[in-house]
């Protein structure tokens, strides 16, 4: 199932949320049961899976993970394999920053996790700015070695998003 | 979906957890990840040059409990061993051990794939200091044409 074109949209990374917005709650309203009611079972049955179809294009558009790995299995692009060889260095940094929240949370010291996750959240702005490049507008599939590079880029947004997972459970203890 | 009890024990009461300095060259450090799921792994032993038996290893798991399980329970199982019989050891052992479901074999993947790369850094280290005190003579010799 390729999202964007179920709601519409161009291919590629950059999002106009609004117009994800607007693409949506247009589909939806055509497709709402209510202005089905008159037609065939089989016809109510179709524009119920559309719209099921409709619902799990936006979610999945929506979120910045999700969407970039759309675009990588639209392209064939294949996911990174488990282990250690893609990139030590990047593994080192990920490992030495949850060393280091580990430390910050077990110190009570919220300035410092706050801290950590800016530094991630500017990690994971400066690989989802790549991203946009990797996969290009749309016209044109990327070439493989785009491919390969927003293959790796989605890997990293993985462990940025687990590590912000991680704030957010320290910062929602703390408020009690 | 309930853990089983031996990973619970490994998860509360992990095993070995803790750093060696990696750059002790009778250190071996293998850092691994799982793309998937954004987990990161490193397993550390200490190897006696001589015997290669492995006479301590760490590890820190950032992960969920059955890769912390994993991971708690290779460095229980490498003490004592050589790094030959180290290098031995399958995932398909760690799944049976911690009775893990089929979502969390990928765990006992990325455990194994640390003890071998943790092998493999200290083979490498232990190649380049046997090339710095090696036979430098032969070398020069091929160099000279």
């Amino acid at each position: 199932m390729d999202p964007f074109a179920t709601l519409g949209l161009p291919r590629r990374y950059e999002l106009d949320r609004g117009e994800l917005e607007a693409r949506y709650r247009e589909l939806q309203k055509a497709l709402h049961p209510d202005r089905h009611a008159g037609a065939s079972a089989s016809q109510r049955r179709m524009s119920l899976a559309r719209a099921v179809e409709v619902n799990d294009a936006y979610r999945a558009l929506k979120d910045d993970l999700r969407r970039a790995e759309a675009l990588l299995s639209l392209y064939g692009g294949k996911a990174e394999p488990e282990g250690g060889a893609a990139d030590p260095e990047f593994l080192m940094e990920v490992m030495e920053l949850r060393e280091s929240l580990g430390d910050a949370k077990a110190a009570g010291d919220l300035a410092r996790v706050r801290q950590l996750a800016d530094k991630v959240e500017a990690m994971r702005g400066a690989a989802r700015t790549t991203l946009v490049e990797r996969f290009g507008d749309g016209a044109a599939d990327p070439e493989p070695v785009a491919l390969a590079e927003a293959s790796a880029l989605v890997s990293r947004l993985k462990y940025f998003k687990r590590f912000l997972d991680e704030v957010s459970v320290i910062e929602e203890e703390a408020l009690g | 979906m309930a853990y089983s009890k031996k990973v619970v024990d490994h998860y509360e009461n992990p095993r070995n957890v803790g750093t060696l300095d990696k750059e002790d060259e009778s250190v071996g450090t293998g850092l691994v990840g799982a793309p998937a799921c954004g987990d990161v792994m490193r397993l550390q032993i200490r190897v006696n040059p001589e015997t290669e038996v492995v006479e301590e290893a760490k590890f820190k798991t950032f992960g969920c409990g059955s890769a912390i399980a994993s991971s708690s329970l290779v460095t229980e199982w490498v003490k004592g061993k050589t790094i030959d019989e180290a290098m031995a050891l399958e995932n398909s052992q760690i799944v049976e051990e911690l009775n893990l479901p089929p979502v969390k074999i990928h765990c006992s993947v990325l455990a194994e794939d640390a003890i071998k790369s943790a092998i493999a850094d200290f083979r490498k280290k232990q190649a380049a200091r046997k090339g710095e005190t090696g036979p430098a003579e032969g070398e020069s010799a091929n160099s000279a044409e």
